[in-house]
């Protein structure tokens, strides 16, 4: 054989083999059962009691670009209550698109580099996600008790919790909201629509607001999940409070009638034009844009709307022409009709092998601080205890603060006295495919492009078959 | 002579760093893709060793035969566009304009080099009905068709994606096909006008099939980057509404990154790799002819 | 043969391709008020440009653009120094297996990107390399490789075999002849490949949406597709204003070099 035909294939070869060499490592595909890097158990017992791992040179955060109200919360607490905590563990904190942000999330759990907290998908955080398997998620309710601070999440908020993430308890509430059906007060006065008792109500008034010429729902269809959600409302009205966990629980089937049902009713709302002709294309600023500028009479949001509803720069309705009505009951219909749709924001973890002492400092201060001046600075409500009732932000230093509007005195005494909550329509997700299939269809089901037994078919094999 | 260029020593020296950085990135990558593919799991959870289950559940995938029946329904529109767009605009360029062609062709060409995300967001705002109207509905408002939108249903939203790709390429093959058009000697056209020859009888007769070679060069690059479409998908509609524009590229991409299923993604990558596989015999068929006879026209 | 049918078609062209950017520069010189209240074909009130303040700091189109070319020019000067080297080890030299070599090199460029992704996704974190622009560069070199070297190899043909021999028989090595005869003989073939190169890197989407993992290293594609405001809204000003910059940057270059990518693919190897 020709000497360069050897030397060719040489190099050929060792580059194969430095490269192998290179990428041999724990993701390299191996033929072994599925198993991931050493589970919590083995590194508790070597690390300090309820110290699940050791602290890291930085209190490091990976969260999406989006967040924007948690980084700002932080970081004031880093330069006001949580100062002594902040100089042990400076705060750090990473953004990046929440498009791209799992993909980063797992490439950094792969190799054990995740920071200390960040925002998952719901799918690997449940008992048998992915990095619960692998170890990387602390139990914060157990944590919490450890500190000796667990009170501090609202029960509200920690039912949601326990109903989304049953025995783990991933997650920091936050935020907290309840949802529910924004409506524009001056509207229905102007068109003398009482505010609606039952579902049927509800459309009726919808339809006569189409026929005076006023849109009567908008909804940030863009995002997929504005839509989604109302086919949710409609089913714990219709078939109870516990409809999408029995479907989680392999108790019920999507395609069973009741489900196909409530995708079939918020068909028929697309179909009568009760949403605006864009809806597919409405981004969410612009939803909420319609609500508070009148644009539009309804809504179905949850009470993060608030921030926008109290801005009078965004708000040209006037900040006590919006009200919060709870979903309609369904006559004949089942569950609760004192139920609110809770959620409790976007997951936001924490990893268990980074978990010491120090970060458990962090820990405490947060759940301690972070609701005070919540509603000050973002006209929000999060699932930690506050320590004073809602006061809004002065409109200059040193002034004082304008009033509670109603709406958040209101929304704070619901959510202070809600009995149950509900979860919404994805929360149960089992899959990120499920979610975002659920929230990008729902316009085709809407529009007519798909039947609801193909939308609900869709969705229960993503359930049925997980990838 | 044959042996200064014979240089072993020569030849490692300018052939063996491009060698090395194509095996690293392309040739390893995709055995390894190939070994992905018969594993299912991810980076986090680690994989484990299913033979061939994901080619078995890719012949059954619904979603991924509606892909593959996009891409291909899409593949043959957007070519078949682009070949009789760009042959009008070459014959155009060379029977009408002649000299003066230059400018037009400039002109024409220009959306060809332009990043595809910024046409994609352009052409959401040309076609857009929220927040308000963009010029197209606007228009159609005027002629009496009442707003609707584009992007909500899949039928619409395929003939802007069909729109958008042809306002970009349809220059590229112009110019493409406008060289192979400026080769026909003169005199053979002159030739065929003596005997009678005129407009579209000229084209068919005589044009047409002195210009083959570079129209069946075009069709065939035409359509191996056609079955590769993504760009221009994810920036209009991302694959949306729901996932009836999505192509077998794009969802690939959503179940490798977006879903954590490496294995599959990858069987899916190789599917992608068969269907480019069977174009691209062809256009090594036609060069190699060049390689060995030597020198193109 | 200019009668008024081809008048008006040329008229249509004219109209198709240029108002669309007309539009797009006239409606990024209003303030989002004014694109949501006043019809699309009315002029600005103003040239305000404060659309592009907010696009280029807000919206990082400046850290972009300045991305994109940290990472298009280095690739493109590497792929052209590989691809001509390899292109003419493979077309002027003689040696055996230089065919099997060039099929394998012509596999590569019938690859689809997505077949070396996830791999590819894989090595670079083991490497270390994640937070950095690395990955970009390195994988276009790898990407463009194939289609430089064959298009090289093509130039190199035309190129008349006199000329290297003869060059040789006045004791120059092979290396000096490459560099000092055959690189300069390719000149046109060069220029044409860098064009080529320069416009599909710089354009890319599919690799760099792969590796690209913070907002601080987006490139031009990736910026733009996730081009938000402050509270993940989407303002338009600002959004035109991103889409005409990063527009008008690649219409300069290829209205200075037009002329040289017309020639390049009219006399380009896909002839037939």
């Amino acid at each position: 054989m020709a000497p360069t035909r050897i030397v060719t294939r040489l190099l050929h070869a060792s580059v194969v083999v430095v490269i192998l060499l290179a990428a041999c490592g724990p993701s390299a595909p191996a033929p072994s059962t599925s198993t991931g890097p050493a589970p919590v158990a083995s590194q508790a017992a070597a690390s300090n009691g309820q110290y699940t791992g050791t602290d890291p040179q930085s209190f490091s955060l990976l969260l999406t670009t989006e967040n924007t109200q948690v980084p700002a919360e932080l970081q004031r607490l880093a330069a006001g209550p949580c100062a002594a905590e902040n100089a042990a563990l400076p705060l750090s904190v990473q953004q990046t698109p929440g498009a791209q942000i799992q993909q980063q999330i797992q490439l950094l759990a792969s190799q054990n580099s995740l920071p200390v907290m960040f925002n998952p998908t719901q799918a690997f955080i449940v008992k048998d996600g992915a990095l619960q398997k692998a170890g990387y998620i602390l139990d914060i309710k157990k944590a919490l008790t450890d500190l000796g601070v667990a009170d501090q999440i609202l029960p509200g908020a920690q039912a949601v919790i326990d109903q989304l993430y049953p025995g783990v308890s991933p997650t920091l509430p936050f935020q907290y909201n309840i949802e529910g059906i924004f409506y524009n007060k001056k509207i229905f006065a102007e068109h003398g629509i009482s505010v609606p008792q039952s579902w049927d109500d509800l459309v009726a008034a919808a339809t006569k607001l189409k026929a005076a010429g006023v849109q009567p729902f908008t909804a940030g269809g863009k995002s997929g999940w504005p839509v989604s959600r109302w086919i949710g409302a409609y089913l714990f009205r219709s078939l109870g409070g516990d409809a999408m966990a029995a479907v989680a629980n392999k108790q019920a089937k999507l395609t069973d009638p009741g489900y196909v049902a409530a995708a079939q009713t918020i068909q028929d709302l697309g179909k009568a034009g009760l949403f605006p002709v864009g809806v597919a294309s409405e981004d969410l600023p612009t939803a909420y844009n319609d609500l508070v500028t009148g644009k539009a009479a309804m809504e179905y949001q949850g009470t993060w709307l608030l921030a926008n509803i109290n801005d009078p720069a965004q708000n040209t309705v006037g900040l006590d022409q919006i009200g919060l009505l709870q979903v309609p009951v369904i006559s004949g219909g089942k569950g609760d009709a004192g139920a609110w749709p809770t959620n409790v924001g976007s997951p936001h973890a924490i990893n268990a092998k980074l978990y010491g002492p120090k970060v458990g400092a962090w820990l405490k201060c947060i759940v301690l601080h972070y609701a005070d001046n919540l509603m000050t600075n973002q006209t929000a409500f999060s699932g930690f205890k506050a320590s004073h009732p809602p006061v809004l932000a002065a409109p200059t230093p040193g002034t004082t603060p304008p009033p509670v509007p109603p709406l958040t005195v209101e929304v704070a005494n619901d959510m202070a006295s809600a009995k149950s909550s509900v979860l919404w329509f994805e929360a149960l997700s089992p899959s990120a495919k499920f979610t975002s299939d659920a929230g990008a269809n729902s316009l085709l089901l809407l529009n007519g492009s798909m039947t609801p037994l193909q939308y609900m078919t869709l969705l229960q094999n993503d359930i049925d078959n997980p990838q | 002579m044959n042996q200064v260029l014979g240089d072993r020593r020569a030849i490692l020296i300018l052939l063996g760093p491009a060698l090395l950085m194509y095996s690293a990135v392309m040739v390893i990558p995709v055995v390894w893709s190939f070994g992905y593919a018969l594993f299912r799991g991810n980076l986090i959870e680690g994989f484990t060793f299913v033979g061939l289950a994901n080619f078995g559940r890719l012949v059954q995938d619904e979603q991924v035969a509606a892909a593959v029946r996009f891409t291909l329904l899409y593949t043959l529109v957007i070519s078949t566009g682009q070949i009789v767009l760009g042959y009008s605009l070459a014959l155009l360029y060379t029977f009408v304009l002649r000299r003066s062609s230059s400018l037009i062709r400039t002109l024409v060409f220009f959306p060809v080099v332009l990043p595809s995300v910024a046409v994609g967001l352009l052409f959401s705002r040309l076609f857009a009905v929220a927040p308000n109207s963009g010029p197209v509905v606007s228009v159609l408002d005027r002629l009496g068709v009442a707003p609707f939108d584009f992007f909500a249903a899949a039928g619409t939203a395929f003939w802007v994606i069909i729109l958008m790709d042809l306002w970009r390429s349809m220059g590229f093959y112009g110019v493409l096909l406008y060289s192979g058009l400026i080769d026909i000697p003169t005199e053979i056209l002159e030739a065929a006008r003596i005997d009678g020859a005129r407009g579209w009888r000229l084209v068919r007769s005589v044009v047409l099939p002195l210009s083959l070679p570079v129209l069946v060069s075009s069709i065939i690059f035409s359509l191996n980057a056609s079955l590769k479409v993504f760009d221009t998908i994810v920036a209009l509609t991302n694959g949306g509404p729901g996932s009836e524009t999505t192509p077998i590229t794009l969802l690939m991409f959503q179940t490798s990154f977006f879903y954590s299923s490496f294995g599959y993604g990858s069987s899916m990558a190789i599917l992608i790799s068969v269907m480019c596989f069977m174009v691209t015999i062809f256009i090594f068929r036609s060069s190699r002819r060049d390689l060995t006879v030597g020198g193109a026209a | 043969m200019a009668g008024l049918p081809a008048k008006l078609v040329i008229l249509l062209l004219l109209v198709i391709d240029v108002y669309p950017l007309f539009w797009l520069v006239s409606t990024s010189l209003k303030s989002t008020q004014e694109f949501l209240n006043t019809p699309f074909w009315s002029l600005p009130q103003s040239l305000d440009f404060q659309n592009y303040a907010d696009a280029w700091t807000l919206g990082r189109i400046g850290t972009s653009l300045q991305n994109s070319l940290v990472v298009t020019i280095p690739s493109v000067v590497c792929i052209l120094l590989l691809g001509a080297a390899a292109g003419f080890a493979l077309e002027v030299m003689i040696w055996k297996g230089r065919n099997t070599v060039l099929l394998v090199i012509l596999g590569g460029i019938m690859v689809p990107s997505q077949m070396i992704l996830l791999p590819l996704f894989t090595i670079y974190f083991k490497i270390g390399l994640t937070n950095t622009l690395w990955p970009l560069i390195l994988t276009y070199i790898g990407h463009g490789l194939p289609l430089t070297t064959f298009l090289m190899a093509a130039y190199f043909r035309s190129v008349p075999r006199e000329l290297f021999e003869s060059c040789t028989l006045d004791g120059a090595g092979v290396l000096r002849s490459f560099i000092s005869v055959g690189l300069p003989l390719v000149r046109n073939g060069l220029l044409t490949v860098a064009l080529l190169m320069f416009f599909s890197t710089y354009n890319d989407l599919l690799i760099a949406l792969t590796f690209i993992t913070s907002k601080d290293m987006s490139t031009v594609q990736v910026g733009l597709l996730n081009f938000q405001g402050e509270y993940g809204s989407v303002l338009y000003g600002p959004l035109f204003a991103g889409i005409c910059m990063t527009v008008l940057g690649t219409l300069v270059v290829y209205l200075f070099l037009s002329r040289q990518i017309m020639q390049g693919l009219a006399g380009g190897a896909l002839k037939g």
